[in-house]
């Protein structure tokens, strides 16, 4: 009863609170008109739409973006290309991006030999070497297996790898948009190693495509132990071409390479293969004169999104109130916490998080600010993992890597604002 | 302070490993299930492994019954199946098939099949990779080189100075070159291109130095050792390699991690005072394709007439604009004499078909009256 009481007072309370606010919101706006703007043709003159019949429901019977929405889109550039787009990139815009979901049609994109198209009736997918019982599966018998659904980005290693000397890309969608994140639907490799069983001496998997450039790449078994996956759904249908279709691996967290797409072939061995992708690319040499092979993991990074050098504060007035937002990840784990700077990473607060904080997953961030008109900023972030690893400044980086590794760039990426309200992408370092 | 931070780290690896496995035997299934450790872990690549605990992996319910039941999917596959698939050849030489061809011979099918894309003697070209850059020995060198200052050479990264091993060469040219035909060089043309890009590269092989008449088989294949064979790390070779390359990511200092307390973290002060802010110089990359808008509106309606000029600069200029590539250049009227001297219909014949280095209808998607609007088009302006 007296819980009753207080709950109904409170509204009570909440509701007097509302009229007062009202009242004076009025009040301000002089009786709830104003008398100084322009009528709005928007609202004074009803357009085509608002008049008569639209479509009829069996338009579009597979949904598409409304024609306003044509620049958003991937895209490529010849300079990260060869053979005519064939062995090339297409990134995701990040600056148009929300949430933690990327749409299928703007899924970053990387080939080595062109998109594939697969006949799913003529798919195939073999499984052999150091198994009790080796096999081969059609899709459908592959898509018999208990599924599995998780949410998870794939990140290409070379995602910032331009900008190891200097910052290039004036751009988020190209400096960073070599990732997007999806909810994939798949079955788990040890699941079906459980019907084939795997031999003790086993260490390492061959996962290759079945697409012209055969792609191919070695996987430690660990991760076939852990959470590698057989996927053929994204977002709730079938993975698109530039995906894979109908069959990719998906290994979280890991470079998006190693997630072989148009997936044909996995075969166990006790040595690994030196696929031509895990040899003369994708590994990184640091400044000792060694490389790095077998980097698995995309490590923890962040970026700021909006604003970006796309889409900048330029229209932004004096004192208005803005949400600064951006994207945290990590392929070693769990986002714990983003830190937000104005001043390039001189001076840190906290960021708040946004939504789900998924393990090898994208998570937002967000900061509140009040913007001056004229003022500069640099807009650095830096994010935190469940590892215990923190991004580094770019100095702490290079220090160890040098600036040849092309591959694994995680250091904070910082964005200036100009007095104008322009935004540049710009590095901090000495 | 920082080894025992390492140990601990290498230790909790290794336990994650053992725990896999013995959960793995103790069960007679792979043991993703059992687990009830709740206990941070490592997993191979550094991070954290998530085990599976009372139903649940992170934050995602498990359907262990599901997982644990035997569904026998699928068929056992033919040995002439295996055969058809399983290409690769490893570094041991598993999957290496007999055959044999010489340097000069390999020069011969690189001028005809390869040159378009990896320019003459694989000096690279067309956003394609180079293949030699001279002698991959003394250049091996270079791996140390930085370009941290202006006008600084950088490390050179071809296959003689940088790749490991040779078998990832002759596998990936049996399989997947050249790029717009792959899979259609044979097993002695794949080691008489093997041998004339390890001359290119002036590799030695047992002492003898790779030269045109040089005939590599796969006897002497197998006794090549790639200068940067130990330019690698962690070891991934052996029976037991896998520990050593869980130590070595469960190290942040190998690969340039920072590892930090949350309290600890540096929230202010935190630049040295001689920072600057460096900005993208000259416009730097923004050739985008298409072009970046942000724009709201309705796009442009596309001309549906097929565009010859605009197909060619797509599909290709990228060999036919020059001749350095080896194809007929567009405007070299003599050129464009010789090939056309059978007549037009040969022409387009040629093109459709596909000719010397270039794959069909030069591996685009036209039709064929498409097609044969485009090569009038190259003729048109090489006359």
């Amino acid at each position: 009863m007296n819980n009753k009481d207080s709950l109904s007072n409170e509204k009570k309370l909440d509701r007097r609170d509302f009229f007062r606010k009202t009242a004076v919101l009025s009040a301000t706006a002089l009786a709830g008109t104003s008398i100084f703007a322009a009528d709005d043709a928007a609202i004074m003159k009803n357009p085509e739409w608002a008049e008569k019949w639209g479509d009829p429901m069996t338009t579009n019977l597979y949904g598409v973006p409304s024609p306003y929405e044509h620049n958003v889109t991937r895209r490529s550039t010849e300079l990260l290309s060869s053979g005519n787009f064939r062995a090339s990139i297409a990134v995701t815009p990040l600056h148009e991006s929300s949430g933690i979901i990327t749409p299928n049609g703007l899924f970053f994109s990387r080939s080595h030999g062109g998109t594939a198209h697969v006949d799913p009736n003529e798919y195939r997918l073999m499984i052999h070497g150091l198994v009790e019982k080796p096999i081969v599966l059609t899709l459908a018998e592959l898509k018999r297996y208990p599924s599995v659904t998780r949410i998870h980005f794939i990140e290409c290693p070379a995602n910032g790898g331009q900008e190891w000397r200097a910052t290039q890309f004036n751009s988020v969608q190209f400096a960073k948009g070599f990732m997007a994140s999806a909810e994939w639907t798949g079955v788990y490799v040890k699941t079906i190693l459980e019907d084939l069983g795997i031999k003790p001496e086993a260490q390492w998997m061959l996962a290759e495509g079945g697409d012209s450039s055969k792609m191919g790449r070695t996987v430690p078994m660990d991760k076939i132990y852990d959470d590698a996956m057989i996927v053929w759904g994204q977002n709730g249908e079938a993975l698109r071409p530039e995906q894979g279709y109908p069959v990719r691996l998906l290994l979280p967290g890991w470079e998006g390479n190693l997630c072989v797409k148009w997936l044909r072939r996995l075969e166990f061995a006790v040595e690994p293969w030196y696929c031509k992708e895990e040899t003369s690319k994708y590994t990184d040499l640091k400044k000792t004169g060694k490389a790095i092979q077998h980097f698995y993991a995309n490590e923890v990074n962040s970026t700021v999104t909006s604003p970006s050098p796309e889409i900048p504060w330029t229209d932004l007035k004096d004192g208005t109130v803005v949400e600064i937002e951006g994207l945290a990840w990590s392929g070693m784990g769990t986002i714990t916490g983003v830190d937000f700077s104005l001043d390039g990473g001189n001076t840190y607060v906290q960021a708040e998080l946004k939504g789900l904080i998924l393990p090898k997953s994208w998570t937002r961030f967000s900061y509140m600010h009040t913007y001056k008109k004229g003022e500069k900023l640099l807009l650095t972030s830096r994010a935190m993992d469940d590892a215990g690893f923190i991004q580094p400044t770019i100095d702490q980086e290079t220090s160890v890597m040098g600036v040849e590794a092309v591959y694994h760039r995680n250091a904070v990426e910082t964005w200036e604002v100009t007095e104008k309200g322009e935004v540049n992408h710009v590095q901090i370092r000495s | 302070m920082f080894k025992l931070d390492r140990k601990l780290i290498l230790s909790a690896s290794v336990f994650t490993a053992a725990a896999l496995f013995v959960a793995g035997c103790a069960a007679g299934g792979l043991g993703f299930s059992k687990s009830n450790s709740t206990s941070a872990q490592v997993s191979i690549d550094g991070g954290v492994f998530y085990p599976a605990v009372n139903g649940k992996t992170g934050p995602y319910v498990l359907d262990t019954k599901a997982a644990a039941m035997k569904l026998n999917q699928g068929r056992i596959p033919t040995a002439n199946e295996i055969k058809a698939w399983d290409t690769d050849v490893m570094a041991d030489g598993t999957g290496l098939p007999e055959g044999s061809g010489s340097a000069s011979e390999g020069s011969d099918i690189y001028d005809s099949k390869c040159i378009s894309c990896h320019g003459d003697f694989g000096s690279g070209g067309g956003g394609y990779p180079s293949l030699a850059k001279g002698n991959a020995y003394t250049l091996h060198a270079s791996l140390l080189s930085q370009r941290s200052e202006e006008g600084a050479d950088g490390p050179v990264r071809v296959f003689g100075t940088y790749w490991p091993q040779a078998s990832t060469l002759w596998w990936y040219i049996k399989d997947a070159m050249p790029h717009q035909m792959t899979d259609s060089l044979t097993n002695d043309e794949v080691y008489a291109l093997t041998a004339y890009i390890l001359q290119l590269n002036e590799i030695k092989i047992d002492g003898v130095l790779v030269e045109s008449d040089y005939v590599l088989d796969r006897k002497k294949f197998l006794k090549i050792v790639m200068p940067n064979v130990d330019g690698f790390e962690p070891n991934i070779a052996g029976p037991n390699s896998l520990p050593g390359v869980r130590a070595y990511f469960a190290n942040p200092a190998n690969y340039g991690g920072q590892k930090v307390k949350p309290a600890e973290r540096c929230m202010k002060n935190c630049q040295a005072a001689t920072v600057k802010t460096v900005r993208v110089a000259n416009g730097g990359i923004n050739a985008f394709v298409p072009p970046m808008a942000i724009a709201r509106d309705l796009p442009k309606v596309e001309s549906k007439e097929f565009n010859a000029a605009k197909s060619y600069e797509e599909n290709c200029a990228s060999c036919h604009a020059t001749k350095s590539m080896g194809a007929p250049a567009i405007g070299d009227a003599k050129a464009w004499k010789a090939v056309s001297a059978k007549g037009m219909a040969a022409v387009y014949k040629n093109g459709i078909d596909g000719i010397n280095g270039m794959p069909a209808k030069g591996g685009t998607n036209l039709s064929d009256a498409e097609f044969n609007l485009v090569v009038d088009y190259i003729v048109s302006l090489s006359k």
